[in-house]
Order: C-alpha cells, then structure tokens, then sequence
C-alpha cells in the first residue's frame, strides 16, 4: 500500500466484524483520513493468502490462525510477515449439539440447561458419550481456530479425547446450521449468530460459550501486512485509532441496535438485525427473563479487548502443541513476537486510553472483576478463568 | 492410471469448469475429474484422491482444505497448497484472479504448474466479463437514473433538457461529485411519485 492510496482490509460474514463495519460506516476511518475498502470473503483461507499476497493489507483474523501461518501450516504461506498489532474481540462463540445430543444432555428438558455449568455438560456429554458407543461428528470453523482449540479444551476437561471419542471435520460458520439440519453433523463450535440461528431453527442448543470456557480470551484479532507497519507506520497507527473509537462505540449496549442495523445489510451479514443483537453487548438484559441464551456476548472494547497479549498468543500456542499442530521443537518465541502491543499502545495512548503496563498477564487468576496495572491508570478487567480452574501463567 | 496426474475441478461455475477442463485436456494427460454442483469439496477429494485440486476462491468450503494438510493416519497424503516461491507475481495473479491449487505433496512441480497456469489465464479472463459485465450494467443504470432526473428537473423547473443537462452538471461540478450521484440524490429527495401535496 502507498500513502495516499486504499487501505484494503478484509472480514468474514461475523457478528464480530463489528468493530471493522462500523469504524467504516460511521466514519470513524474518515475522520482519521484514510480510505478503507471492506472486502467480505468467504473463508479465512481467502483471507490469510491475500494477506499473504499483498491483495489485502488488513483483515480480521483467528488468533491461531495468524500464529500458524507463521509456521507455514496454513494458506499459501506466503512471503509476506503477518503481525498483530490489535485484537478486535473476547468470547463470542458458542458449543452447539444438535436436539438429541443436547437433550441426552440436558437429562430431557433443554430448558434446564442454562443451569448448568460448562463443566457440568461436558461431564454429562461424557456420560451420554460412553453410554451410547457412538462417535459424534463435531464440526468447527478451522483447524487453526479459537473454536477448534475451545472446543477441544472443553470437551478435553471431561476426559473426552478429542481425537479419538469424537470426529472433526471443519464446516464454514454460514454453513453449520444447513449442517445440522441435514445431520450431516451433530454439533459445533461456531462464532454468533450461528448457534442463535440453529436454536432458532429447533435445532440443537448451546451446551458451553466461549465465556464459560474461558473467561475473556481473545476471539478476534486484526492482523495487517509486517511491511504496512514498516512503510506506513502513521496510516497504521490512523487505522488502529479508528478501530479503538469504533469498538468503544460496538461495546455500548445503547449502541447495539444501531450496530446490527448497519452488520444487517446486504453487503455485509445479510441476517436480520434481531438476530444479531443477541450476542452484542448487553444482550443478557435485552433477553426476556430467565430464557435461554443460545449465543455468547462478545465484548469489543472493555476488559483491554483490544490489547493484544503476547500471553494469549502463548496460550492458543501451547493448545496448539498439546493437539500436535506444532512439534514440540517449534520456535514458540518468535511466533508470539507477531503480537505487538507497542502498536497499539502507541494509538491506544494518542487517545488518552490507559495502557497495560505489560504485554503478558497471567490467565485462569481472576474469577471476578480486578483491576490490571495499566499507565496512566488501572484499568477494570473482569475475569480470566478457565472452566476447569486451571492457571496459566505465561513466559515473561 | 499410473503416471497421470489426477485433476479434481471444485469450481462453482460450470461454464468455466467445463472450459478449463477442455484446455487442461489439449496441455496435459492429466485425468480431469469435478466436484459435482452442490457437492462437497472434501468429500470430493476423499473419493477421487485427486493429485491436483483446483479451487475456486469463491467457496466457503475451501478452510476445509487447510484440515487436510496435517499428516495423520486418516489422512496419509498431506495436501499442500501450490506455492511458487520464484514467481510471486504469478502467484499474486492467481489469487487476484479468484483461483487457488493445492496439490498432494511429492506430485512433481513441473507437471503442476503448466495446470494451475491454464487455470489461472481462465479464471482471469472470466473475471474480466464480469468486470465488463459489471460495468456495463452500471453505466446503463447511471444513464437512466441521469434521464429520470432531468425528466423531473423539466417537468418541475419548466426547463428544456440541455438546461436540466446543464443544472445537474453544474451542481456535480461544484459538489465534486458524479453526475450520475447527484442526479440519484435529486431523485431520492423527491417526492415519491403519486405522494399528496
């Protein structure tokens, strides 16, 4: 990209794109001066080869996935260093199993499901699971995707062996729910909307969220072209403050009807506007008492959603190696470098928003609100905990 | 069939599908076979265990592919996409033109270059028509809602149609906008036909 010319970023159709659609529909990318083209691909191979390739110089992006082309495990690998300068995202997702797996679950009434833990229906997935003899087919978005690894840390925490007790197979999120209806599958983990829509269809239900998973672990990143940052470094900071004011205005729940208005339309989600609202924020109180919630509030902005944490990215790697993506042997250090908080401190502090005071934080500490050390001052988390109570704490 | 490459088609279009396969046919050997229309991508090459996947960048279920690239006992022939590390430029030509090529590894690159290469050179020229086709459906459309707008400009201002030609080119220049754009302004801020005073 050269200065003055269109900063091309591309996304997938996702509740979680918000952050992107919205920085460009309200302006927030204009008034910062630059142009922005949205491109809407339809899966994240397009997305990591035209990064890859320079025929994208942005886009939304799995965690797991920015690491792995890192490594050359996914895409075209191309020539191109991919970096992650800001993350878009927490939680989102949801574990959907189809009626029959979720009411062997449920032990008849689904309803019943929102009280139980995401511990509690994995267990009792174990138990239907060594009852039945059987080996359902679960489907997740991509091999290098928070899905894959949250559904494999939950199912995992019941002492079901992903690879064994279970089959995968990777299903485009828009394609899941046609999936299901066709028992072609029996479950997923997919981002919002697709576990609202399948409830919705009579389906199947949510038996886990990412939240409950794991307590605020980034979703969403926003990766850029290595070289953008080396040759544009002020149109990048440009883009980044644009993306923070965007997510602060995503993150408002007052907001949240006007956001899926705009993720609603055609060119974009093309899915109706009720159905996005149920996993932005506040969605819990926009539910109408004690029903059940089929989808995973995403938070864009609070808790330093946006901060992207080299410890994250250590934590995906770790789970990437525990599934044998990654020999043991592979240079985790250097793959957890494409992280780079100083990015978006740099655009974080032009805004006068509080920074980390540092890129790692321990995971699985906090099982409430607390605040982080952060310069100029602290800033409110809410928790970081894993279903399973497990810590992780990260390499320096 | 030893010694032949293997070809599975996964494109969408079956007009190009079937033209890429009547050029793969003149260049090569190679045994062509396609992902039927609505089909499954994957199951596809589980059941033709094809040397060569040309796909269509347009299809959601091309992330599938990326499961097959780990070896692993299901799955004994690791696929990889196709990578020319010497030739950026015609990589960079095969994805702007809407086509990616995995191929299993061990097929010899010389053998599948010359495929992706013919692939490439028609799903570049089926990307032009479109262009074109785009384009030219625009500029009708354009010159239409122009005609709308001077209708209603002579019909409200009394004006002939030079005049209203030259009203809304005037307001496009000073606006620094199309005139195709103010024209459909003008019409979105009229009253819809019919409406009552």
């Amino acid at each position: 990209m050269t200065a003055g010319s269109v900063f091309r970023i591309g996304l997938l159709r996702l509740t979680d794109a918000a952050p992107l659609i919205v920085a460009q529909e309200c302006g927030y990318f204009a008034a910062e001066g630059i142009e922005v083209a949205l491109s809407v691909e339809p899966s994240w191979a397009n997305i990591a080869d035209k990064l890859c390739y320079g025929l994208l110089d942005g886009a939304m992006l799995l965690p797991p996935l920015a690491l792995a082309l890192r490594f050359g495990l996914s895409g075209s690998a191309g020539p191109e260093k991919i970096i992650v300068p800001a993350a878009l995202s927490l939680n989102g997702n949801t574990v959907t199993l189809s009626k029959r797996w979720s009411t062997a679950i449920a032990g008849g009434d689904t309803a019943s499901l929102g009280e139980l833990s995401a511990v509690e229906t994995a267990q009792r997935f174990a138990t239907v699971l060594r009852r039945s003899r059987e080996k359902p087919h679960l489907a997740v978005v991509h091999t290098f995707s928070t899905h894959n690894l949250l559904l494999r840390y939950w199912l995992a925490t019941a002492g079901i062996d992903p690879d064994r007790d279970v089959t995968f197979s990777v299903v485009p999120p828009a394609q899941t729910v046609e999936a299901m209806a066709a028992n072609r599958i029996d479950g997923f983990c997919a981002g919002a909307p697709w576990g609202e829509v399948a409830a919705r269809a009579g389906l199947g239900h949510a038996v886990a969220t990412s939240h409950a998973i794991w307590n605020n672990g980034t979703e969403k990143v926003f990766a850029v072209r290595q070289v953008l940052a080396d040759q544009s470094p002020s149109r990048l900071q440009a883009a980044l403050r644009a993306l923070l004011r965007a997510a602060g205005y995503c993150d408002m729940p007052a907001n949240a009807q006007a956001v899926a208005a705009l993720l609603s339309q055609e060119k974009y989600l093309d899915l109706p506007a009720e159905i996005l609202q149920t996993s932005l924020p506040g969605a819990a109180s926009r539910r109408s008492g004690g029903s059940f919630a089929n989808a995973d509030e995403s938070v864009f902005f609070a808790n330093a959603a946006n901060f992207p944490w080299r410890s994250h990215a250590q934590w995906f790697l770790r789970e990437m190696t525990r599934w044998g993506y990654l020999g043991v042997d592979a240079d985790l250090a250097t793959a957890t470098a494409i992280f780079r908080p100083e990015l978006y401190a740099q655009a974080a502090r032009s805004l006068g928003l509080a920074v980390p005071a540092a890129g790692v934080k321990s995971e699985g500490q906090h099982s409430g609100p607390w605040l982080l050390p952060a310069s100029p001052a602290p800033i409110a988390m809410g928790p970081d905990s894993f279903l399973d109570g497990a810590r992780f704490d990260p390499a320096p | 069939m030893a010694g032949y490459l293997k070809v599975l088609v996964a494109d969408s279009n079956a007009e190009r599908a079937a033209l890429l396969e009547e050029r793969l046919r003149e260049i090569s050997d190679a045994v062509i076979r396609r992902v039927p229309t609505g089909g499954s991508l994957l199951d596809a090459v589980a059941a033709e265990i094809p040397d060569v996947v040309i796909v269509d960048m347009a299809r959601p279920d091309r992330d599938a592919l990326d499961d097959l690239r780990r070896v692993s006992t299901d799955n004994p022939r690791p696929v990889v996409m196709f990578v020319d590390r010497d030739d950026r430029a015609f990589m960079e030509d095969a994805i702007a033109a809407g086509v990616s090529s995995y191929n299993v590894v061990g097929a010899a690159f010389p053998d599948v270059k010359p495929i992706v290469m013919a692939a490439v050179v028609i799903f570049r020229k089926y990307q032009q028509l479109a262009t074109d086709l785009h384009q030219a459906r625009t500029s009708l459309m354009e010159r239409e809602t122009i005609d709308h707008a001077k209708a209603l400009l002579m019909k409200e201002r009394n004006v002939d149609e030079p005049q209203a030609y030259r009203w809304l080119r005037r307001k496009a220049m000073n606006e620094s906008k199309r005139i195709a754009v103010v024209a459909a302004e003008l019409l979105g801020s009229a009253k819809p036909e019919g409406a009552q005073e």
